[in-house]
């Protein structure tokens, strides 16, 4: 493999310095004379109508400048997903409604001088509801007479809003009932995953303010600034040439801010009082009324032949997409076409399923986007069928898993809520990974051991395979401009959206490595919809990929600019290389800086701004593949699962930067693990969430990890910036299948539906 | 949180004092009262820091009585050699509360008059049988552990009262202990359930003497488990009398279905814990 000399390193993040000082770089370290802080009122009810709202109160306490409700705010159908456009999530949303559809619905909001003013000038609304029969278990939404959810008539793109389904498939490939007849070995089960938050540090926030010239200027916490700018712009009216979104550094956002939640009222009050405006969400808000991962029951059938080879996989699900669809169609769909194409030995697939509205918190994308949740109940499936067939669950999996040169129909059968792109895997280390991490993890040794290890104390090991994909074929575009300085500096403007993740640094290194420059001859300015190119944003595990390759262009254009001009002033006829800033002659040794070609192109002969933009639409999403291999302790006294070691080998293509590679890797596991072992939102019987804070929704702290073994399988992509592909999402789908397989192996019990709490392993032991 | 007004008295008696003419709510480390007040569950017109109160900060030991200052942090505790010889137990248990940044400024007093049934430092001393000094302007009376609770959130202490000091006499002889307890995680985690135990044994160490068990988060206060107690008093730990003391014990916990746990777990597993526990002295000390 070609050796890099800045790709592939472990260069420091480029912001990191500026945070672990404290510099003022969230939005939040932004505070303007004047701002506004606003509040939102929300639904106590989980289904009503408000039969009348009166703000006269709040509109005369002093210090209150704006309330709105539904009666003086635009009324618009639309969507609160920041997608390409047009969204394939239905136009079910509205600024405010006379309905509100669950607890924590948008009421009213108040915009005041201070916190306290506008929390007092909530508490002075008077709303009468007439509460509606709620649904509160997704099963019940497709009941003949279950109450409809949304009755509104602007509703659009939703599958069967009279019946509460927001998306439906029927989908089939060869004939799986017949192939399942046929089968040696036939397993089902329903595996079923729960409400959970993505608990990013830093909630939702936005702060509007009109510049000098009367533009709309939004600070926000946003994935997705240039979908932000395009939804508002149609949302409140306004020409997107009167809109500026900004998004500075982000304390994360996991999906939950691929969102517009809060950016409308900030524009709207700005816009009504010409003055800033401010809104955050508290940590309750942020559990309740911003996203969540939908909650889906995921019925699998396989059918295998004696020898082990799949014939047929059957997959439905049940998608519970809270009270408004956003995401709901793309995150179904992403449950199958992320999945189904791992085993494409099976030649009759059928992926069937509802997507339905219930009276409960809305959901979205969450890191994963379905592929979590399908993994669940999939490699749970092939153990069982492993157990049954009564072998290695490991070598079933390398019987049947894709390999490279091979493709799967369901690539092109299943999209983005509709068809996808046919394609086939280029890059593909699925067997390096599963063969070193069985040797890391010592895999046959372990399962040979005996598992009580003290008395009532058991070991189990378990493993999964995964794959995701690499940003939205042919639907998502990204871009990059790159220039010159006259010192040979350049500066690297994207609209790609670091979150923390890092992107800025990697975007720096692959723009470093395509010039020849050290990454400290760069600096990065990203997401600002007024200085920088378009980028759909930060989500579909697409910034390094797609918005990756848009950079390297550029900076091809970019070097080719510098070389033209450097061929002149050396009157070399030869190779020309840049390395590590300097331009040379191959062979001659004569060399040039860049600063005498930047002096030259600024000032002196045949005048320019050496300088290049350049965009990039993908063909294909090449997926990133994985191994993930788990030890666990149970007790059986109390029903703890511990983890005790997770290695997970990952082929995420050429990895940018290793650390940040790991970092991804580490995080995405932490985090399924979390799913795992103790996360998930709690409702009463009238759908209020129980636990929306931090003291009992528990994200696992540092001692629940365990010790985690990362091996990078490198491959090489040949549609990504220096062979990369991947690596955000694929490995949180790891934990839930891996530690339920790992906790039968151990005790022989069937973890079906998530979190495993301690009190469901005692109830499957018989013990409760 | 809405405005209130602040006192921060320079010593015991101006607290004191305060305390009868403001009906201030007591402030000590504010890991209680903050959140609570953030929520607005709790809305005082005024609030008095006693954390400046260095007489209140210590632990002692004297003519076999150690007593206990109740602004003493759980980091003093988990590292008192006093505590860690006299009442391992306590230690462990202030060692497993919240996190470190948690430990340094959350006191022993704000636990006990918080009056958690699961506050932790309570079951280690419902063993030692642990009396409470309140004072106020008027005089100051000592009551026993057990008696000032009087349900979830609820005792006997007068808001014009402050809890000084926490006193108990140190148990002699040959002593076991343990404190066991369970959350949804490892660290800053609420127990579901708690058990802690204390025991003297004969200078053969093959009998238990006195036992005492209580039990945290399984009844509307923390409870002792007075039958399995006087079932292992005189007895030698075994398999099986664990076993019976891990059924008697469930049995004699009292517990409710909430968001962290369901009553039928929490009564299993409070035996389980027990179980734990006295497991580690089969082979250990007694055998
Ligand atoms: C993140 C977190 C994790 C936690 N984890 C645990 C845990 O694992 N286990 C556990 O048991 N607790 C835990 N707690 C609860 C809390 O930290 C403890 O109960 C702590 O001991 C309270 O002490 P404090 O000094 O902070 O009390 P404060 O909050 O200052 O006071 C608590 C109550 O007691 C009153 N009070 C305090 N001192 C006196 C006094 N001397 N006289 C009269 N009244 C007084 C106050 O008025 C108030 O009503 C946790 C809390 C947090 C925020």
């Amino acid at each position: 493999m070609k050796k890099y000399r800045v790709v592939g390193q472990d260069v420091e993040k480029v912001d990191g310095r500026a945070l672990v000082t404290g510099q003022p770089v969230f939005t939040d370290d932004f505070s303007l004379p004047g701002m506004l802080y606003g509040k939102i009122l929300r639904s106590p009810y989980a289904h009503a109508l408000i039969k009348e709202i009166n703000a006269s109160e709040a509109e005369k306490l002093k210090g209150v400048e704006a309330v709105f409700t539904y009666k003086n705010v635009p009324r618009k159908a639309y969507t609160t997903a920041g997608q390409g456009y047009p969204e394939p999530s239905p136009y079910d949303s509205f600024i405010f409604d006379k309905k509100v559809r669950f607890v924590g619905d948008r009421v009213a909001a108040v915009f005041a001088e201070s916190l306290s003013i506008a929390e007092e000038a909530l508490s002075l609304i008077k709303v009468e509801y007439e509460e509606l029969p709620a649904i509160l278990d997704p099963e019940d939404a497709l009941k003949d007479g279950a109450p409809v959810i949304h009755d509104e008539p602007e509703i659009q793109g939703a599958h069967d809003p009279s019946r509460n389904i927001v998306s439906h498939v029927d989908l089939e490939i060869g004939d799986v009932d017949q192939a399942l007849r046929d089968s040696d070995f036939v397993v089902e089960g329903i595996w079923e995953t729960q409400y959970a938050q993505h608990c990013p540090m830093e909630a939702h926030i936005a702060i509007a303010y009109l510049d000098e010239r009367g533009k709309l200027v939004i600070r926000s916490s946003t994935q997705v600034p240039f979908h932000a700018r395009r939804i508002l712009s149609f949302l409140l009216g306004i020409p997107i040439s009167k809109i500026r979104v900004i998004k500075p550094r982000i304390g994360g956002g996991f999906g939950a801010k691929q969102e517009v939640l809060i950016e409308d009222l900030v524009a709207l009050a700005t816009l009504k009082t010409k003055r800033p405006a401010r809104l955050e969400l508290t940590r309750e808000e942020e559990f309740v009324s911003s996203r969540t991962m939908h909650p889906m029951k995921v019925k699998v059938r396989l059918g295998a032949d004696k020898e082990g080879m799949l014939k047929a996989i059957e997959m439905d699900i049940l998608s519970n997409t809270g009270a408004y669809g956003a995401h709901g169609p793309t995150v179904f769909f992403n449950a199958g076409s992320k999945t189904l194409p791992l085993y494409n030995k099976a030649e009759n697939v059928r992926f069937t399923g509802n997507v339905v509205y219930t009276n409960l918190p809305v959901a979205g994308a969450y890191r994963g986007y379905g592929a979590t949740e399908g993994y669940f109940a999939l490699e749970c499936a092939i153990d069982e069928l492993a157990r049954k067939m009564g072998i290695d669950p490991l070598i079933l999996r390398q019987k049947n898993h894709i390999r490279p040169g091979e493709t799967s129909p369901i690539f092109k059968k299943l999209g983005e809520g509709r068809e996808g792109v046919p394609q086939t895997v280029e890059s593909c280390g699925l067997e390096e990974c599963i063969e070193n991490g069985r040797e890391l993890f010592e895999w046959e040794k372990k399962r040979s051991l005996p598992r009580e290890v003290a008395p009532g104390i058991y070991r189990g090991y378990g493993m999964a395979i995964m794959m995701q994909g690499s940003a939205i074929p042919l639907v998502d575009m990204a871009s990059a401009t790159i220039k010159m300085n006259e010192d040979g500096s350049f500066l690297l403007l994207v609209g790609a959206t670091d979150l923390g993740t890092g992107s800025d640094t990697i975007l720096a290194q692959i723009a470093c490595e395509e010039i020849g420059i050290p990454v400290k001859n760069i600096t990065v300015y990203s997401s600002d919809t007024d200085f920088t190119p378009f980028d759909k944003g930060a989500y579909a595990s697409s910034t390094t990929y797609l918005s990756g390759e848009a950079v390297r262009k550029a900076a091809r254009k970019v070097k080719e600019q510098i070389l033209t001009v450097a061929h002149i002033l050396l009157g070399a006829s030869g190779d020309l290389v840049i390395e590590d800033g300097l331009v040379k002659e191959v062979g001659t040794g004569k060399t040039l800086t860049l600063e005498e070609i930047g002096l030259r192109s600024f000032y002196m002969a045949d005048q320019r701004q050496i300088q290049a933009t350049a965009s990039h639409v993908s063909e294909v999403s090449p997926p990133p593949f994985a191994a993930h291999f788990v030890e666990v302790e149970v007790d059986t006294r109390t029903g703890k699962i511990t983890p005790i070691l997770y290695v997970a080998a990952v082929d995420c293509g050429v990895a940018v930067n290793p650390q940040l590679t790991r970092g991804q890797i580490i995080g995405s596991i932490v985090n399924g693990l979390g799913f795992a072992l103790s996360e998930g939102l709690v409702f009463n019987t009238r759908g209020m969430p129980l636990n929306p804070n931090f003291l009992d929704y528990k994200v696992l702290s540092s001692l629940d990890i365990p010790e985690i073994e990362v091996i990078l399988v490198e491959t090489h992509e040949p549609s990504g910036p220096f062979g990369a592909k991947s690596v955000a999402e694929i490995c949180i789908n790891g934990p839930l299948p891996a530690v339920a397989n790992a906790v039968y192996d151990a005790l022989g019990i069937q973890l079906k539906k998530a979190p495993f709490t301690a009190e469901s392993v005692l109830r499957l032991l018989g013990k409760i | 949180m809405r405005d209130f007004k602040y006192f921060r008295p320079r010593t015991l008696k101006e607290a004191l004092s305060i305390l009868t003419q403001e009906r201030a709510k007591v402030l000590a480390g504010g890991t209680d009262l903050l959140v609570k007040m953030k929520d607005g569950l709790l809305r005082p017109e005024s609030v008095m820091d006693i954390s400046f109160l260095e007489e209140l900060k210590f632990i002692r030991e004297e003519e076999g009585m150690v007593t206990i200052g109740a602004l003493a942090t759980h980091s003093m505790l988990e590292r008192s050699p006093i505590i860690n010889t006299k009442a391992p137990h306590l230690a462990e248990a202030s060692r497993s509360i919240g996190s470190p940044q948690i430990r340094n400024v959350a006191t022993i007093g704000g636990n006990i008059v918080n009056a958690s049934p699961a506050g932790d430092s309570l079951p280690p001393l419902y063993t030692l049988e642990a009396e409470l000094l309140l004072e106020s302007e008027k005089g100051s009376r000592i009551v026993a552990i057990e008696e000032f609770f009087t349900g979830p959130g609820q005792s006997i202490i007068e808001p014009h009262e402050l809890l000084t000091a926490i006193r108990f006499k140190a148990p002699r002889g040959e002593l076991l202990t343990f404190f066991q307890k369970l959350g949804q995680r490892k660290a800053l985690a609420i127990s579901k359930v708690s058990v802690a135990f204390l025991a003297t044994c004969a200078a053969d160490k093959k009998f238990l003497r006195k036992v005492r068990i209580a039990l945290g988060a399984v009844a509307p206060t923390v409870i002792r488990a007075r039958e399995v107690e006087s079932f292992l008093e005189n007895g030698s730990i075994n398999e099986e009398m664990v076993d019976l003391a891990a059924k008697l014990c469930s049995e004699e916990a009292r517990p409710i279905s909430d968001i962290r746990s369901t009553l039928v777990y929490r009564k299993k597993v409070t035996g389980e814990l027990l179980k734990r526990g006295l497991s580690q002295f089969i082979e250990g000390v007694i055998s």
